[in-house]
């Protein structure tokens, strides 16, 4: 057991050094950006806004929260992003662990 | 803390690419949820739904996707080949050239009345005139629909002197039309017949360039040439025996009395050598009637070939030096004093500096006449 905590700490620690990163050297925030802009660029935000309207209008326009939203929104946008960005997102945060954490 | 004791083997390996998955979902969550506060402010601020209408106004506006045709349904160029009639002249005019055509045809734009202008003066001028066309305005109008245009073309050369738009060309009005004109608006000594060289000298400067071998066109008073030069110019054309000045020739006999006066009324009104020059006024000027005393002998001679002096005499560009002073020798000479005016340098002799003279105390009579006049009325008040 104490070897699998060990384990885990391991990579938990792992983990938390990467995130201090990532945030320290201000990737975070850039890779931020370039998902949204990239998200934008391909439609996928029209493409969630006009499903928010069908949410809305279910829901009722003033009864709407925070909380319907996310729950509906957050699994289709996951799904919805394209590949062309996941690939890229996903090599640039594989280039930034190669350089600065191996 | 270095991670240097993490090598990218096997096991490892997946366990960071999990962790890069880790990272891009949370990104990816960070950007839903980014979205969801924004749609919820815009509901709760009600700004959510206003780019929608009712459904007949979105039908209307609805975005095009057809050939031929841009998003908003319209046709690209669809004015291109519509033609106007003009209400003015009742023809036909292509669409992009109706606002030009107007504006000759009304005779308001910038243009129309220079253009109106040249051509009354070219018709004057040539013989075979471009009346026999049925209209001067369809030549110099590019104003034809499609078909006809290529016969307005080749009145291009015409209508390109006068637009300002167009470049500029030196353009020449003493009736030289048949001597050769380059751009560079210099003329070849070679070409002109001693006739013709001698009336072109008497007006323009003349100057034989040295790399192209062609005469100044500007004008007698041109500064890029000093008077030495177009005297030597005049004696290499025409001779040494009569270096020619215009008017020289006609008026030389009152002149030679003129000019010292003339000279001196200059130096007079540049050193106000007052006392100096006054004995000789009244020796030499044969035409005032006042006597020396008057300051300004040259009142009297305005009704003669009036002189206006430039003091210099020969050199303009030492007049607009205004350190160099030429002392008074020229004044002090009466009409014998021709052959000694040689202050200026004009060594071509003196009948030639003499006629330099001359030729440069006419250009600059108005000047001069000007405060001569109120003074008289001084003298005589």
């Amino acid at each position: 057991m104490v070897f699998i905590n060990e384990k885990m700490n391991k990579e938990s620690r792992l983990k938390a050094t990467i995130n201090q990163r990532l945030t320290e050297l201000g990737e975070r925030e850039r890779l931020k950006e370039l998902l949204r802009a990239k998200l934008t660029e391909c439609g996928w935000k029209d493409q969630m806004k006009a499903h928010c309207k069908e949410v809305i209008r279910e829901k009722g326009l003033e009864h709407v929260t925070v909380e319907d939203l996310v729950v509906e929104i957050t699994p289709k946008g996951r799904a919805l992003v394209p590949d062309s960005v996941k690939k890229e997102l996903l090599q640039r945060i594989r280039a930034f662990l190669a350089q600065h954490a191996a | 803390m270095k991670m240097e004791d993490m090598p990218l083997s096997g096991p490892d390996n997946t366990k960071l690419e999990a962790l890069v998955n880790d990272i891009y979902s949370e990104l990816v969550e960070d950007a839903c949820l980014g979205l969801c506060f924004e749609v919820h402010r815009a509901v709760k601020q009600g700004y959510f739904f206003l780019d929608e209408t009712d459904q007949e106004s979105m039908k209307e506006f609805e975005i095009v996707d057809q050939p031929g045709v841009d998003i908003f349904g319209q046709v690209y160029n669809q004015w291109k080949n519509k033609e106007c009639e003009c209400p003015n002249c009742k023809r036909l005019i292509a669409a992009s050239r109706f606002a030009p055509h107007l504006e000759k045809c009304l005779g308001m734009g910038r243009n129309s009345s220079r253009i109106a202008n040249r051509r009354l003066a070219s018709n004057n001028n040539t013989s075979k005139s471009e009346s026999d066309q049925e209209d001067n305005d369809d030549l110099n109008d590019n104003d034809w629909s499609y078909g006809a245009e290529k016969r307005a073309k080749k009145r291009k050369s015409d209508k390109s002197q006068n637009s300002p738009r167009r470049s500029k060309t030196l353009k020449h009005k003493n009736g030289f039309s048949p001597f050769q004109y380059n751009y560079n608006a210099g003329i070849n000594y070679e070409m002109l017949g001693p006739d013709e060289v001698r009336s072109f000298l008497t007006t323009q400067c003349g100057v034989i360039s040295e790399h192209t071998k062609k005469m100044c066109t500007r004008s007698q008073r041109c500064p890029q040439h000093t008077d030495e030069q177009r005297m030597a110019v005049r004696v290499f054309l025409l001779g040494p025996s009569a270096p020619v000045l215009p008017e020289a020739d006609s008026v030389a006999g009152p002149e030679s009395f003129d000019i010292p006066d003339g000279q001196a009324l200059m130096s007079r009104l540049q050193w106000e050598d007052s006392p100096e020059i006054s004995p000789s006024d009244s020796a030499s000027s044969k035409a005032s009637e006042e006597k020396s005393g008057s300051p300004f002998p040259i009142k009297l001679r305005m009704d003669k070939e009036p002189i206006s002096v430039s003091l210099t005499g020969t050199n303009h560009s030492d007049s607009r030096r205004p350190k160099k002073k030429k002392r008074p020798p020229l004044g002090l000479n009466s009409g014998g004093g021709i052959g000694s005016l040689s202050g200026g340098g004009g060594g071509g002799g003196g009948g030639g500096s003499q006629t330099n003279i001359s030729l440069s105390t006419k250009k600059k009579k108005p000047k001069l006449t000007a405060p001569s006049i109120s003074s008289i009325y001084d003298d005589l008040n």
